[in-house]
């Protein structure tokens, strides 16, 4: 077992003082109150003493005794026990079975011969039940068998209160409230003399040895048990303590919190009552009293008075801290957490959960660490400043003083081993990131972002780019240098660009993706360049770096124009710029009119113009390259078309020249159509390419959103173009019949029969027929149902009127206005729908009908 | 320190593995210990509250303490010994006499320590080194002591968990049943505390409220 100096042993009265050479004389008893000592002899004396205490700087003290009076009692009996009672100023003295009270400086007994007769032994009450302050509560176990009384003991008088009667005879009692903690001669019970209920606690055996009865706190004693223990146990009879364990032989028990300390023939022990363990043994030979007086433990042999006094606190802490006793040094200092100020333990807390923290730190026990770190709230740039350079050089941190610890630098304390260091290293990581955003960090978030970019730099982590690009406070020069250093270049644009210096940025990534520097952190550098500088806000800087984003690719580098945020399109780049830009980039220009046209939808003609223009140029193109012969349509030539079909800003006539001869019909039918000459356009399908079904998709979208006779007038026209041509054209014919029957409903039947010639079978035209004829009949009756709707509402409207005129209302002078109640005098009335009558002019009055007019009776 | 709101007693003869049980259940391990002196205490969170288990000493000598630690008690782990038969034997005549100042609604749970040595003398027949030691406490003997002791509590058993819950075979050795043993008493006793702190608001005990203790098997030297 590990052991701690938590106490030391110092004299006080040496024997000379006291008794000089009287060979036979022993020290019988011992009290302290204050600076006041007295001491109680084997032949009747009592002594006073003045302690003088001299700290030193070893954290203990030494003491002086003055000797002050001495008187004899006048017994021939020794002193057996002296209390002071200095709220009284009075010594209670136990001599030959009698407590009598002196003056405490005096020693005079009082005038008035106030005494306590019969007492074996006594105890103060310290959790007094009474509120006055001028009396004390004193409990005797009387010189009667099994008999315990309670005084009351003022100035010059004494009262006794109770007196109760136990089950054996009592041989020890301490006082704590209204119980009583008494060893009787087989057991030791708690009594509460006011109700006289008691409780067993343990057994023990009065033959063998001698019981200990200690009041230690609020209604909790500390008692001799079997085989040398210390057990605790509350006045509830239950032990919330484990026992310590001591010899065999304790003679006295004192506490001293956190340390129970007992005393036997040859040491006096000290266990902590925290843990339960031993802690120190002092050499003391011939020890026969063991007493502690409001924190002051005191020792005596029958010749001399010895003190033990505590090491402070936070020394033994600090002792426990410098061998490494981690879990000792924090159960003891929260053990002292009640005897110590608030404001000044929680300082000195957290200093030794800070200590406490290194220590594992340096074990590498970083799990504890950070838990000690995080309640200790440690200033991590203590720990920041352990790793060399992390500290931007600008600073002001210097370690706290006293050190918490021993180690200059992360070198020292690995002892250059290059794996713990990485450890380490790993674990700040860790822990800066996660206190980063904490209130931990307020006040110096710049050293904790700088220190967690070098280490994540320094370390090629991925969580560098993920704090360049949140919300960061990273120092730019430090930053810069050491990103510099370690080659850190794509991370180094971020940081300018979150420092606002894009330009900068943009200009690195170029070198990168240019190759003058070397940063493989992005493979699609370019790519990414271009999504900057879409969303970038600094036309300047798009426009420096325009040409050279559109060299590397003309679809891809054109984004930076086409993918720029919703919100700023309209007014930051002037179209007209970025097209005289885009001149020299035929695809870019391409892409970029194909961006305002359809996806920005900007209602321009140049613009239409222009693109459809770029795209029968690519298409001619094309065509020259693969010879004209590819009758299916490329993907520019679908674009083309739904340009033209969509789009009516473009100038037809214009693109109807460019066109002409090129051998586009289709699309040359659309421009047609563009132009309102559907029949030409009708012609170039049917004649020229030959493709009905164009020309009935042509009628389709020509038609789309017009309404039905402009479509009934296309379909005909291109059933006269389909007949027309005759029986000579049987390909024509067989559309003609075709688009009949498809279109059914898009034709007006009655003006198609008479179209039709004679020699064509009505099987042929039976689906064209049913659906006409459908078509008719559905009309029809639609129209009757509605007409049949119609009537029926003219009907109810009849009835209601019917219903409202009603029958004859006679008005005579008897009858009364049901709103003014006065007789009608003349004929006029007015009749609300429920029947009540009233004057016209009280209906004026009142716009409203009565809310309820007692329906008046008609005659 | 904070006031621990429910207690768990370990009871048994000296060497049955109290302290062991302990220590495998709080530290994970399974160290040489030495006789327990007196007592020792732990502190266990568990769920909202704090229970504190108590590890007594089953040294005769110390016998006199048990009352006293088990006053007030939520739950009572009686220990024995499966190859010691003696050791069950010292339940009933020793230990739950002692149970008398427990709490009214005490639990009650029984555990036969050391099976590992039980199959070490099963499997390892005929070996130099097989244990001479064999299972010699049955489980259903284990069973039968739970419903007497509920008995002599005048409890009855519809009320209180079966026997077959509360009766455990354990080895703090291997840590068999171990966790299960501890857990399952815990978790019974959680309710428990919660319904006391719900029906007295009273922080202080009322000694008055207890029944005076029998005093048929006091003291050491009487």
């Amino acid at each position: 077992m590990m052991s701690i100096k938590a106490f030391t042993l110092v004299s006080a009265v040496e024997r000379e003082l006291l008794m000089g050479d009287k060979e036979r004389v022993n020290i019988e008893c011992v009290e302290c109150c204050g600076r006041n000592l007295y001491v109680g002899t084997s032949d009747g004396f009592v002594y006073h003493f003045l302690l003088e205490e001299k700290p030193l700087p070893t954290g203990t003290a030494a003491f002086t005794a003055t000797r002050q009076l001495h008187r004899h009692l006048g017994f021939r009996k020794p002193v057996s026990e002296l209390r002071a009672a200095s709220a009284l100023d009075r010594l209670l003295v136990l001599c030959d079975s009698c407590i009598s009270l002196v003056g405490m400086r005096s020693l005079e007994p009082v005038p008035s011969g106030a005494r306590i007769k019969g007492a074996s032994t006594f105890a103060l009450n310290e959790n007094p039940v009474g509120g006055d302050p001028f009396c004390v509560e004193v409990c005797i176990l009387s010189v009667k068998r099994r008999t315990i009384q309670v005084f009351l003991v003022y100035e010059d008088r004494v009262q006794i209160v109770k007196e109760v009667s136990t089950p054996e005879q009592p041989l020890a009692v301490a006082v704590d409230g209204h119980f009583l903690c008494l060893a009787l001669s087989t057991q030791y019970i708690i009594l509460n003399y006011s109700t006289g209920l008691s409780q067993d606690l343990f057994p023990y055996c009065s033959e063998e040895k001698r019981p200990i009865v200690k009041r230690i706190g609020r209604q909790e004693f500390l008692l001799a048990g079997p085989g040398g223990l210390g057990m605790f146990a509350t006045v509830a009879g239950i032990s919330q303590r484990a026992p310590v364990h001591w010899s065999e032989n304790v003679i006295g028990a004192a506490v001293c919190f956190p340390y129970v300390l007992a005393l036997d023939s040859e040491f006096i022990t000290v266990h902590s009552m925290l843990d339960q363990q031993q802690k120190q043994t002092l050499p003391f030979r011939e020890g026969h009293i063991l007493q502690d007086f409001e924190g002051r433990v005191i020792v005596a042999t029958s010749k001399g008075v010895y003190i033990l006094v505590p090491l402070p606190l936070e020394k033994q802490i600090q002792d426990l801290l410098a061998s490494r006793r981690v879990e000792e040094a924090l159960v003891l200092a929260k053990g002292a957490r009640r005897n110590i100020p608030k404001e000044k333990f929680q300082v000195m807390y957290r200093r030794i959960l800070q200590q406490a923290g290194f220590i594992q730190f340096a074990q590498l026990q970083f799990l504890e660490a950070k838990e000690l770190f995080r309640s200790g709230q440690l200033d991590v740039r203590e720990l920041i400043s352990l790793h060399p350079f992390l500290l931007p050089t600008s600073s002001s941190f210097t370690r706290s003083h006293p050190p918490l610890h021993e180690y200059a630098d992360l070198n020292q304390l690995t002892q250059g081993d290059q794996e713990k260091m990485a450890k380490c290293k790993r674990f700040l990581m860790s822990y800066l990131s996660e206190v980063r955003s904490t209130e931990v960090a307020n006040g110096y978030k710049e050293d904790i972002d700088t220190a967690l970019l070098k280490l994540y730099a320094e370390a090629d982590h991925d969580s560098l780019l993920d704090l360049l690009v949140t919300e960061n406070f990273c120092l730019l020069t430090d930053s810069v240098a050491w990103l510099e250093k370690h080659r850190k270049y794509f991370a180094l644009g971020l940081l300018y660009h979150y420092n606002n210096q894009d330009a900068t940025a943009v200009q690195l990534w170029v070198n990168i993706v240019n190759g003058d520097i070397q940063d493989s952190t992005r493979a699609d550098l370019y790519e990414y360049i271009v999504d900057f500088l879409a969303c970038c806000s600094d036309q300047q800087l798009v426009w420096a770096y325009a040409d050279w984003v559109l060299q590397r690719s003309e679809e891809v580098g054109v984004q930076v124009f086409t993918k720029r945020p919703l919100d700023e399109q309209q007014n930051i780049f002037n179209p007209d710029d970025v097209i005289s830009c885009l001149k020299k980039y035929p695809r870019a220009l391409a892409r970029y009119l194909e961006h305002l046209v359809v996806d920005r939808n900007v209602q321009k003609e140049e613009y239409h113009t222009h693109l459809a223009v770029l795209y029968l140029e690519e298409v001619l193109r094309q065509r020259a390259a693969s010879g004209g012969a590819d009758p299916t349509a490329t993907e520019t030539q679908t674009k083309l078309r739904r340009l033209l079909q969509k789009s009516d800003l473009y100038r037809v006539h214009f693109l109807i020249e460019r066109i002409q001869g090129a051998g586009l019909p289709v699309e040359r039918a659309i421009l047609h159509g563009k132009l309102g000459e559907h029949e030409q356009a009708l012609r170039v399908l049917v004649h020229e390419l030959g493709d009905t079904a164009a020309a009935e998709d042509y009628c389709l979208w020509s038609s789309e959103g017009q309404d039905t006779p402009c479509r009934q007038h296309l379909f005909h026209t291109l059933l006269a173009m389909y007949l027309q041509a005759g029986p000579a054209a049987p390909t024509l014919t067989v559309a003609a019949v075709d688009l009949l029957n498809r279109h059914a409903t898009d034709f007006d039947a009655a003006q198609v029969l008479q179209l039709l010639p004679g020699s064509w079978s009505v099987q042929l035209l039976s689906p064209f027929l049913t659906g006409a004829m459908r078509g008719t009949v559905h009309a029809r009756r639609t129209a009757q149902v509605a007409l049949g709707l119609a009537r029926s509402e003219n009907l109810l409207y009849a009835a209601d009127k019917m219903k409202l005129r009603g029958s004859a209302i006679w008005l005579s002078d008897q009858k009364l206005c049901q709103l003014c109640q006065h007789p009608f005098s003349e004929p006029a009335f007015v009749r609300y729908p429920n029947g009540g009558l009233v004057h016209p002019h009280c209906a004026a009055n009142r716009q409203k009908a009565p809310s309820s007019p007692s329906p008046g009776s008609r005659t | 320190m904070r006031r621990p709101d429910a207690k768990v007693v370990l009871l048994g003869g000296a060497s049955v593995g109290k302290t062991s049980l302990l220590r495998r259940y709080t530290e994970r391990r399974f160290p040489d210990s030495v006789s327990t002196v007196g007592g020792a205490f732990y502190l266990k969170p568990w769920r909202s509250l704090h229970l504190s288990l108590w590890d007594t000493a089953g040294r005769e000598q110390f016998h006199g303490l048990g009352s006293m630690y088990c006053r007030g008690a939520a739950a009572v782990i009686l220990t024995y010994d499966v190859t010691h038969p003696q050791s069950l034997v010292e339940l009933e005549d020793r230990f739950l006499g002692l149970t008398d100042s427990a709490s009214k609604d005490c639990l009650f749970a029984i555990v036969g320590n050391k099976v590992d040595l039980m199959e070490q003398g099963r499997e390892g027949n005929g070996g130099p080194h097989a244990c001479p030691r064999s299972r010699e406490v049955l489980r259903e003997d284990a069973v039968a002591l739970y419903k007497k002791i509920l008995r002599y509590r005048m409890l009855d058993e519809k009320d209180m968990p079966p026997a077959e819950q509360m009766c455990f075979e354990t080895s703090a050795k291997t840590g068999y049943n171990v966790d299960l043993l501890f857990e399952t008493v815990f978790d019974m006793v959680v309710p428990m505390v919660l319904q006391h702190k719900a029906e007295e608001p009273v922080e202080t005990v009322d000694i008055t409220s207890q029944k005076p203790p029998k005093h048929t098997r006091s003291g050491c030297c009487t």
